[in-house]
């Protein structure tokens, strides 16, 4: 465990003085930018357009650094071998392969941290700063996703190159956040078989409607029908299968 | 003597990236042990097998065939890595690290708790002549200065053996010499260092032992003595001479070679060099050295290419 922290530790702080956290600094002006152009141009609740605007960068902005980040995390070491020091200590490659996912999941836990913040002085400067409170379980499975996301990227980036591990990993994110509709294809075809296939693949690929809350409090419909449980379930099972491949195969890899 | 390696019959074998069907042969049989305190040479041509071989010695590859030992355990093992290190050819690091932070992270990678971990660190760096750079960032260090910091993370821990793959790569003559002088004095601490090179020179001075492969085939193993054949393959003369008289010198004596004022003129047969020890001292020069003429570790290695050979010496 101690190992694996380490590693998590300096894979956190190689994103720090990367200066990727820059990216959430970009953020919390492009939320600023909006802000003033929302207060000229609309005419609606702007704290709900800021807030419903808001939840969506935040998710877009967690994402695109988890995939763009993750997918080399582990490629970079190998190409760069800088690796090969490292699997020279008493150090297994599921602890390393553990500990680089924990370093990246760290850097998304502080960018949504720090994106919460901007998004609650915006707030405060409409008057409704206590708002921010109603989102925090948004904030919650926002993290949730993105962790599933960072999994899929380190898996990528243990076995294929950057562009072509960011190519799986949009697609897992993409998948992921269509396969809801799925639902409505069933409903359309009256071929058991076909609906079956369907049902199956509903299943099996990643659904991150489980994770989707944002509308339902930016415009007060509380949580409804979302479990934060099985919502948090849903987060781990996919993320220990992923975890698990990945370390199963990173295991049998030649370190070249 | 305890083995500290053990390689018996290794082989490995992989698929050509673009040929699918096509086999190549990376190494081939390979055997031989390695022991405390000693310097072990790993000579071969680049594509020899050297890197392959340390590659499996480290547990980065799995071999195709053969067994490896290190210290009774299986590459990669945890209890066998905390007695080894290692460097890697042309070492990157972390470029975002100062060299005191990555010593720092290797030690806790290493088990070396962090009250103990600051005092190895300032020891270390003081060993490789890093002292001063320490907090300097890793993408601010010279070719040289990344060397040693490879080789002050693979000694950070205190091995007992130190596996270095090319460790003089790349050197100017000065980062060359520092390497080595590292690399002496790990010995004169009881330490044994495998380490490979294409360069011969820098084989035949530290090695106590030399391990020839080619095309991933044991080629040779032993001592310089032992590699090196007794019997002379020539006669030599050397001598010192006017500068005046070059020209002349030439014109006498058939593959004459000059290097730093000195003269040396090989020849084939005693009787030849005889002859040739007498013109030198009708002409007053200084003779410095005259006798039978035997092969350098290069010449070796040379001839054993040209026959495609077979084994020299016992390993």
């Amino acid at each position: 465990m101690g190992k694996m922290l380490l590693v998590a530790r300096y894979t956190f702080l190689e994103m720090v003085r990367h200066k990727v956290l820059y990216a959430f600094v970009f953020f919390a002006f492009f939320i600023l930018g909006l802000g003033i152009a929302i207060t000229q141009m609309t005419i609606g609740e702007p704290v709900d357009i800021i807030a419903d605007i808001g939840l969506g960068t935040i998710e877009i902005f967690s994402t695109v650094i988890a995939i763009f980040m993750g997918i080399s995390i582990i490629q970079k070491e190998l190409s760069l071998r800088t690796l090969h020091p490292l699997l020279a200590r008493p150090i297994s490659r599921p602890q390393y392969v553990l500990g680089k996912f924990l370093g990246m999941l760290l850097l998304a836990a502080v960018g949504i941290l720090f994106m919460a913040a901007v998004l609650w002085v915006m707030l405060f400067f409409y008057g409704a700063p206590e708002r921010l409170f109603a989102f925090l379980p948004a904030f919650y499975t926002i993290f949730l996703q993105t962790a599933l996301v960072v999994a899929a990227a380190v898996l990528c980036s243990a076995f294929v190159e950057p562009a072509v591990g960011a190519l799986f990993a949009i697609s897992f994110y993409l998948i992921g956040a269509t396969s809801y509709n799925l639902v409505y294809l069933i409903n359309k075809h009256t071929d058991e078989t076909t609906k079956k296939v369907i049902n199956t693949l509903r299943y099996i690929l990643p659904d991150f409607s489980h994770f989707n809350i944002k509308d339902n409090l930016v415009y007060g419909r509380g949580l409804e029908n979302i479990s934060l449980s099985f919502a948090t379930l849903y987060a781990c099972a996919g993320i220990a299968i992923i975890l698990a491949v990945a370390v199963l195969s990173f295991n049998k890899k030649e370190i070249n | 003597m305890s083995s500290h390696i053990e390689v018996e019959r290794l082989s490995k074998t992989y698929r050509h990236p673009m040929k699918v069907w096509k086999v190549i042969e990376a190494v081939k049989e390979l055997s031989f042990t390695t022991g405390p305190g000693e310097i072990v040479g790993f000579v071969g041509h680049n594509g020899a097998g050297k890197t392959t071989t340390i590659k499996m010695l480290m547990g980065f590859v799995a071999p195709t065939a053969g067994r490896i030992s290190l210290f009774g355990k299986a590459p990669g093992d945890p209890a066998a890595l905390r007695r080894l290190g290692f460097l890697p050819e042309r070492p990157y690091f972390y470029s975002h690290l100062s060299g005191r932070e990555l010593l720092r992270y290797f030690c806790g990678l290493s088990d070396i708790p962090a009250a103990a971990a600051k005092g190895r660190i300032e020891t270390t760096l003081k060993t490789v002549g890093l002292a001063d750079a320490g907090d300097l960032t890793l993408a601010n260090y010279s070719k040289g200065m990344l060397q040693r910091i490879g080789i002050a993370q693979a000694i950070i821990h205190d091995p007992e053996l130190v596996v270095m793959d090319e460790p003089m790569s790349g050197l100017d003559p000065i980062g060359r010499r520092e390497v080595k002088d590292i690399i002496r004095e790990l010995k004169k601490n009881g330490k044994a260092v495998l380490f490979s090179s294409h360069i011969l020179g820098d084989i035949e001075d530290l090695s106590d032992r030399i391990l020839i492969i080619e095309k991933g085939v044991r080629r040779s193993f032993g001592t310089l003595a032992e590699i090196i054949p007794r019997e002379n393959i020539g006669w030599r003369v050397s001598f010192a001479a006017p500068e005046k008289d070059r020209d002349a010198l030439f014109a006498a004596f058939k593959g004459l070679r000059v290097a730093n004022g000195l003269f040396t003129a090989t020849f084939a047969s005693e009787q030849e060099m005889n002859a040739a020890l007498t013109a030198v001292m009708e002409r007053r020069h200084t003779v410095i050295e005259a006798g039978p003429l035997y092969p350098t570790l290069e010449e070796v290695v040379f001839r054993m290419q040209e026959r495609n050979g077979t084994e020299v010496t016992h390993g």
